[in-house]
């Protein structure tokens, strides 16, 4: 089905290859309708594994056939003395490798050779290791021998480091090897399952390699640099990520109680607890939007007059008891909102810590990869893998570089550059928020930053004024009603059409989207749902235009007075 | 210079959407019975007559498909353990039972079928740690995770396995860059990909995706000359237009590919002679990459074709006649 070139052929060719297919249609079913009658009347013979065999020689993804033989060769293994059913079993190896040397991407072939390997009363896992060593020499992509070879070395206990030396074996003599390092990315953890800094697939072999060939394209090299920047930085970090409640807020004007996690939870399996002045509360947690079963940001109702008193001091605390972890918040006297957020996890909101060493390992990489951009600028793979060493090692003060960076890479790969825009958007946002002090949590800008998307708005739970303005943004996503404080929305000069996120926002007084796409008068039906709404400025938007849109909108929106279009 | 493994689309190759030649084909296929490819590829027949009827079904044709005939035949490949097989006489798996489910779920006519036997079918293939074998046999590949589940999903019997265990083993078989292979430390593969993320949606569990990290993974599948490829270093492949585009849909970040690009090089793999896809421009066409095209434009919004579902690789309308609305990240 695959790689088949059409090719254009005079008439008589034409009949002369339906002819020779006619031909070979006809053995062919012949064979197999012989082999279908035989399994029907239940013969399990050698008859059978010859006519399995002639078929299956030429089409090995016949699955049913590979099923006919176990059952005959089980059969036969039940008849036979062990030393024949291991002969019995090597000449299906025999087999199985012509089959293979056909074609060697066939599901069919490669499990029923792991099927035999596993039958034989005297297995020879270092043939079957051999085999590997020679498939993989003719193509070290054929993900089928990767894995084969992974059950290989499983069942016979080949040692890491060995497996280790024959990915630095084909990586140094191969430019398609992402399937090595694919394979060292398994094996490294194994080595070194202690050790706190995961190593990344490239750290062992930048010591025991040789250096890249004049051949080597520096393409290749950077790309090498990239999967070793993402493998050492990004997965890692996370698995690592400490998991708690990250901020607790109360409102005693909606009696509600808003919690963050450091990573979505589904908060009717999490054993989630509320506990007020030592009583255990029974509340109903919901997600900040119908569309998350699992969300960081949980919201619950507490029963009537529990809090609403500004007279009374409370406190607070939730437990998340799968996790054995719990947050404490009191609300004191005369205060109308309360709210707790442990500071020190700024740091490591958005990156691991770094050890000292391997600050320098990363170091060191950056500067070969900064050499090798002054010989190539418009190396995308360089640039990328700067961008993430950066991150990595400074973020904000690598801000400026990682701005230009990323203009380039838009020009350099430009089918990726939505993927650039938005990946420039995240580390901006992420940069706005390391910024934030810890007295000002509550205003927060980030007009003008190109962001092309929204993200990390769990960390925004307490933020009261938002700024984003001048950007271009398509909507406020569903994520965007975690925002649970918000007063105030500026969001002026963007390309909003979509306003899912704004939903359900207890304090929402304020919006502003002149100069958007909001177009239909039912993109803003949501806003309904937010109960202090009075001042909505639509200027500048398509839906303004609609006939009689002022009176729609004062239907729609009954207790917004101050409304702009 | 870099050398990039790639195609090279010649300016003569079709740049317009051939719906009526591709129902023409797809219609015509398989009535000569006596085709050599066809018999060759009768053991996977169940799925060739999916892609076919799907395919049409998304062109507003499925009308031109024999329903009872194709019913009368899946029946007849029911085997007594549940089971379904790919035709008559062959064994059955995991496969072609999703396969035949996603064709009585077109003609919303499931209950041709003994149901209750095939989830226990579906049921007995789960293994110990979670995974899915494909069937009596034992091969594990997450592929056979997925069709487990998008069996039940359509069966409405998701409950008949243990879905904790079956997302710890797929989530298991998650790499370094964001991607998922076969099995454990399977390497990363566009088609498992789509798997294990139509598993996870089906799952409930697309929040346990890195969907920043494999959706850059999936964006890189575009080739300069607009096609994806499976993996790195691979040629581009219509196909893919499915696997990563569908996998891209899933995790939200469709818009991280060139969708112009993406289109032109989809309609370039078109046969304006016989009608129908092949894998890549001047090559030989076949139904499976027929569907894969038409489902990718569909994702890319071709107005022509019928939404088609991401997960399920169905038109959406029939999923909405199950009332089916499988999670996706936005």
């Amino acid at each position: 089905m695959h790689g088949r070139v059409k090719l254009k052929s005079t008439a008589q060719q034409e009949e002369e290859k339906r002819k020779e297919r006619e031909k070979k249609l006809k053995i062919y079913v012949a064979g197999r309708d012989a082999i279908f009658t035989k399994r029907l009347e239940g013969v399990l013979d050698d008859e059978a594994l010859q006519l399995t065999q002639q078929l299956l020689s030429s089409n090995p993804d016949f699955a049913t056939l590979w099923n006919y033989r176990r059952e005959i060769l089980l059969h036969l293994e039940t008849v036979r003395e062990e030393d024949d059913v291991q002969k019995m079993y090597e000449a299906e190896l025999l087999f199985l490798e012509s089959c293979l040397k056909v074609n060697p991407k066939s599901y069919g072939s490669w499990h029923h050779r792991g099927w035999v390997s596993a039958r034989l009363p005297r297995p020879d896992w270092a043939r079957e290791l051999g085999l590997c060593d020679r498939c993989l020499s003719l193509d070290d992509r054929n993900f089928h021998c990767w894995d084969y070879r992974r059950m290989v070395v499983k069942m016979s206990g080949v040692p890491v480091d060995q497996e280790l030396q024959f990915t630095d074996r084909l990586i140094g003599s191969n430019f398609s090897n992402y399937s090595s390092w694919h394979y060292r990315s398994t094996l490294l953890p194994l080595l070194h399952p202690e050790s706190p800094d995961p190593p990344s697939p490239c750290h062992q072999h930048s010591h025991s390699s040789p250096p890249p060939s004049p051949q080597t394209h520096s393409h290749r090299v950077c790309e090498e640099q990239l999967l070793k920047a993402v493998s050492s930085v990004s997965l890692p970090f996370s698995a690592e990520r400490e998991e708690m409640i990250s901020c607790v807020f109360v409102s005693r004007e909606e009696e509600r109680v808003a919690v963050a996690f450091s990573r979505p939870v589904n908060a009717s399996s999490s054993g989630l607890m509320l506990v007020l002045d030592g009583q255990p509360q029974r509340v109903e947690w919901r997600s900040v939007h119908p569309h998350f079963r699992h969300s960081p940001v949980w919201i619950c109702a507490l029963p009537p007059g529990t809090i609403s008193d500004i007279i009374n001091e409370h406190n607070l605390t939730v437990h998340w008891t799968e996790k054995h972890t719990h947050r404490d918040c009191a609300l004191y006297t005369g205060r109308s909102e309360s709210w707790c957020r442990d500071s020190a996890t700024d740091q490591e909101l958005f990156r691991s810590e770094l050890s000292v060493e391997k600050t320098s390992v990363l170091q060191s990489e950056l500067q070969s990869c900064n050499q090798l951009l002054e010989l190539e600028p418009q190396n995308k793979w360089c640039l990328l893998t700067i961008v993430l060493l950066m991150r990595a090692l400074d973020p904000l003060g690598y801000e400026r570089e990682t701005l230009s960076h990323f203009q380039t890479l838009k020009e350099v790969d430009s089918m990726r550059s939505a993927y650039y825009g938005d990946l420039c958007s995240k580390f901006m946002i992420e940069n706005t928020i390391l910024k934030m002090e810890y007295a000002e949590v509550r205003v927060f800008s980030l007009s003008d930053k190109n962001l092309t998307m929204l993200c990390h708005l769990d960390q925004l739970l307490l933020v009261t004024h938002i700024n984003l303005s001048c950007n271009q943004l398509l909507r406020l996503p569903p994520q965007f009603a975690m925002l649970q404080c918000l007063e105030v929305l500026e969001a002026d000069d963007n390309a909003i059409e979509n306003l899912d996120g704004l939903y359900y926002l207890p304090k929402l007084q304020e919006v502003s989207l002149k100069n958007n796409q909001i177009s239909k008068l039912s993109d803003l039906q949501l806003l309904t749902s937010c109960p202090k709404l009075t001042c909505l400025d639509l200027r500048g938007n398509p839906v303004t235009q609609i006939a009689n849109i002022q009176s729609e909108l004062t239907e729609l929106l009954p207790s917004v007075t101050d409304l702009l279009i | 210079g870099t050398q990039v493994k790639d195609v090279v689309i010649k300016s003569d190759a079709p740049s317009a959407l051939l719906l009526d030649k591709h129902a023409d084909y797809i219609a015509a296929y398989g009535s000569k019975k006596d085709d050599y490819e066809y018999t060759l590829s009768e053991y996977l027949r169940m799925s060739g007559i999916y892609w076919g009827l799907t395919v049409m079904d998304l062109m507003g044709q499925l009308t031109r498909m024999n329903q009872q005939e194709i019913s009368d035949f899946i029946k007849s490949c029911q085997h007594d353990c549940g089971g379904i097989s790919a035709s008559i006489g062959h064994d059955p798996h995991v496969l072609y039972t999703l396969s035949a489910v996603q064709i009585l779920s077109l003609y919303d006519n499931v209950n041709v079928l003994d149901v209750d036997k095939m989830v226990e079918y579906v049921r007995g293939l789960q293994q110990e740690d979670g995974s899915f074998a494909g069937d009596k046999w034992g091969e594990i590949d997450t592929r056979f995770s997925f069709c487990a589940v998008a069996t039940l999903a359509l069966l409405g019997r998701l409950d008949a396995i243990n879905m904790d265990k079956a997302v710890e083993f797929v989530l298991s078989c998650m790499n370094f860059d964001g991607g998922f292979g076969c099995r454990p430390g399977s390497e990363s593969h566009a088609g498992q990909i789509y798997c294990c993320t139509g598993f996870l949606s089906i799952a409930g569990q697309l929040h346990q995706v890195n969907a920043d990290l494999l959706g850059w993974w999936l964006c890189e599948r575009q080739l300069p000359s607009g096609g994806l490829n499976g993996r790195p270093e691979k040629l581009p492949d219509v196909c893919y237009s499915w696997w990563v585009l569908a996998s891209l849909k899933i995790i939200g970040r469709i818009h991280w590919i060139d969708k112009s690009k993406l289109r032109s090089f989809i309609l370039a793999c078109q046969d304006e002679e016989t009608g129908g896809f092949a894998d890549r421009p001047g090559d030989m066409v076949d139904p499976f990459h027929t569907l894969f095209g038409v489902a990718g434009l569909s994702l890319l919004g071709e107005g022509q074709i019928k939404d088609v579902n991401p997960v399920l690789c169905m038109p959406e309308d029939v999923l909405e006649r199950l009332g089916l609305h499988p999670d996706l990240l936005s």
